[in-house]
């Protein structure tokens, strides 16, 4: 719990020694069944890591500006969920103005994001470290990079191993779950490089 | 487990009033992925594979046609009757279009009712239509039939 | 403050802030603006409220695209081609495309937003479609699973010309929803009624297990329902020559030829022509309008009514042809009908019994631009 990390230090480690889903468990439930897919793992990463860093941001505005402030922590959960639902229909509204074809690609994904546990779960690390708004920036797109590099990682893993003889009782999610099990030991590797939790 | 976007759409459209007035799922209300893995099993268990069974239809389906609408009996074990109507429906996972038509056939006290699309979830997609479906093509029956 | 009063002041104050957000966004986002639509290089533009699927943007301008599902993307009949760039082909349309139309850039219209100005090309034959309210004046079954459908157009409809098309076209049936139908589809039906009786348009419906119109038409339509008919469309229709005529049909596929003859019988025009009408059924049930065509063909001896019964029953005490209608089709050619005039073929029915027909027609000397169909396809 350092305030004092620098936000470049705080980017690759969020997205590798303390990836949000390797080493927090957190965004489990789209990530195991979403990856069966390689091109709809894709476009989630993609926006999941987008709307990730946008709501960190207007959280942490939020935080600053109204929840401290006025001492109503025992309502930031609830603040934070409206937050994140309001932005991402937003988001959704925007992408299909701007580009159509991206709206079809991934909008369908969006609404799925707003229940990922991931991205309140990265807010209240942000509230609970008391990041600053570099930080809070680098760490909200660090951790839906590494998010989007968790999901693209096992979906490869997960077409390699439909080749193979799995027995018909780990089949889809058991053998998947053994997989991330695996996973997140090789990134628990890279934890030696950076700390920050 | 949790439908993705493809699977969930492919299941409403499989809902009665959707695509045909019955549906695709009968009575069944079980999950997609679930009726899907079941019938797998089952195949499994009776030894018969997707490809196979849908060749064999689509053979029935052929020498029935030759009937132009009118039943006809083939290799003296089979009564096929081949029916086509105006139009193309969509395969509810939206990879193609197939023509209206509907196949009949009956062997002894079994008797099955499948069309082009049928054919086609049965050997792509490994669906066999939900439980109380009127063109359920049920694995225990097909070994009969088709075997 | 109380902080009782504080927290969820704040939370509603915030929610409130979201929601106006979004619901501004959503404004400035989907105002499209007013646009342009450039029919066939000029010949017809339109100005149009953007936003909306170029589909429902014409049909609000009573220009009517055909569609059997209603906009939903699932089957592929509202093709238009798109002179302008609309972004590259989405997901939901390539299923229905083949490569050639890809690269003309037809596009599904259903599936287009028209967000700027646009610039299309239909077929002429569009610009004669409308949109009828029509009642049912009478339902009458024909034979066990064929009803005969006839409706009158409203006042409306009558004061404006009524409708006018040429005997073989096809109608639209809108299906309302009902039963466990959601949305209203459309499904396409050849017209049985002539043109000289504009005020009214007749179908042949033939019920189909689990179709979703057959089994509306059958079970559900009442004589005095109202129902919308969008047409007519459709290229097929006797051509202007003096060949022989050869028609096949069997079931519903007598509604054009029916069209077809009745106008004969009313206008005289085509009587100097002979005509052949192949009709197959399987037994005497599904055989109907035998005294009709018997009558026709007694008024007019350039007229032969042929029908054939595959599987006749003892008790049908059937007297004339036997055989699947390709064969009685054939033993003809070879027996009664002379080879001296040019022949031309028109066929209605599914596309297993067109094919089989085109064989026995190409066999016996009917070249294969001669022969018209209206597939049901």
């Amino acid at each position: 719990m350092s305030p004092l990390v620098h936000p470049i230090t705080l980017l690759f480690a969020s997205i590798f020694t303390s990836n949000i889903l390797l080493a927090n468990f957190l965004g489990m439930c789209s990530f195991i069944s979403i990856s069966k897919d390689q091109k709809s793992s894709f476009g989630l990463g993609l926006a999941v890591t987008l709307v990730m860093t946008i709501t960190m941001v207007v959280s942490w505005a939020v935080l600053k500006l109204v929840i401290e402030p006025l001492g109503l922590d025992y309502l930031s959960f609830i603040i934070f969920i409206i937050v994140i639902a309001a932005i991402v229909q937003i988001l959704e509204m925007v992408i299909d103005r701007v580009s159509p074809a991206l709206y079809m690609a991934l909008g369908i994904f969006l609404p799925l994001i707003t229940v990922n546990c991931a991205i309140l779960g990265a807010i209240l690390f942000m509230q609970i470290r008391n990041y600053n708004f570099w930080q809070t920036l680098s760490f909200g797109f660090g951790s839906g990079a590494g998010w989007w590099l968790a999901i693209m990682l096992l979906s490869s893993i997960r077409k390699k191993i439909d080749a193979a003889p799995v027995p018909a009782g780990l089949k889809g999610p058991g053998i998947t779950i053994i997989t991330i099990g695996f996973m997140a030991m090789a990134f628990i590797g890279f934890s030696g490089m950076l700390s920050v939790q | 487990m949790k439908m993705n976007f493809d699977e969930r759409s492919a299941y409403e459209k499989m809902k009665s009033g959707v695509l045909t007035s019955t549906g695709f799922l009968g009575h069944d209300t079980r999950p997609l992925t679930d009726i899907i893995a079941a019938d797998e099993e089952l195949f499994k268990a009776l030894g018969l594979d997707f490809d196979q069974v849908a060749d064999r239809l689509q053979e029935l389906a052929a020498r029935g046609a030759e009937g132009l609408g009118e039943p006809i009996t083939v290799d003296g074990l089979y009564l096929v009757k081949s029916d086509e109507a105006r139009g193309r429906l969509p395969c509810p996972y939206g990879d193609g279009l197939y023509h209206k038509n509907s196949v009949s056939v009956e062997r002894g006290d079994d008797r099955i009712i499948y069309s082009d699309l049928s054919l086609h979830l049965l050997r792509v997609h490994h669906f066999c239509q939900g439980q109380g479906s009127p063109f359920r093509l049920d694995p225990v029956v097909l070994k009969r039939i088709c075997f | 403050m109380n902080p009782l009063l504080l927290g969820p002041l704040v939370v509603a104050l915030i929610s409130s802030i979201l929601a106006l957000i979004i619901s501004i966004t959503d404004r400035i986002v989907n105002d499209y603006g007013e646009v342009t639509i450039d029919i066939n290089g000029g010949k017809k533009v339109l100005t149009v409220k953007g936003g909306s699927p170029l589909l429902g943007t014409l049909a609000f301008q009573n220009i009517f695209v055909p569609s059997a599902c209603g906009g939903r993307g699932s089957c592929g009949a509202c093709k238009v081609q798109v002179l302008s760039d609309v972004g590259p082909h989405l997901p939901t349309e390539l299923p229905y495309m083949n490569p050639e139309e890809v690269a003309r850039n037809v596009r599904l219209s259903c599936q287009v937003k028209v967000k700027q100005n646009i610039a299309i090309e239909l077929p002429e034959a569009l610009f004669n479609v409308r949109k009828f309210k029509t009642t049912v004046e009478r339902l009458r079954n024909v034979t066990y699973d064929i009803k005969e459908v006839y409706l009158r157009l409203s006042d409306e409809a009558i004061a404006a010309g009524g409708i006018s098309f040429t005997p073989g076209q096809y109608a639209q049936l809108v299906v309302p929803p009902y039963g466990d139908l959601k949305e209203s589809i459309q499904r396409a039906y050849s017209m049985s009624s002539t043109p000289q009786d504009k005020e009214h348009i007749e179908l042949l419906v033939r019920l189909v297990p689990g179709g979703i119109a057959t089994t509306w038409v059958h079970q559900y339509l009442k004589e005095g329902d109202t129902v919308e008919v969008v047409g007519p469309f459709g290229e097929f229709g006797v051509r202007d020559t003096d060949a022989v005529m050869v028609f096949v049909a069997g079931g519903s596929g007598m509604a054009p030829f029916k069209s077809m003859l009745n106008h004969m019988a009313q206008t005289g025009q085509w009587t100097n022509r002979e005509i052949w009408y192949f009709f197959g059924a399987r037994s005497k049930r599904d055989m109907f309008y035998l005294d009709e065509m018997a009558d026709l063909a007694t008024r007019f001896p350039n007229f032969h009514f042929v029908p054939a019964l595959s599987e006749p029953k003892p008790e049908d005490e059937w007297n004339g042809p036997v055989g699947l209608i390709t064969n009685v089709l054939d033993s003809y050619f070879k027996e009664k009908i002379s080879k001296d005039k040019p022949m031309e073929g028109y066929l209605c029915g599914s596309p297993g019994m067109i094919d089989a027909c085109v064989k026995v027609m190409t066999a016996n000397g009917i070249g294969q631009d001669k022969i018209y169909f209206d597939k049901f396809a």
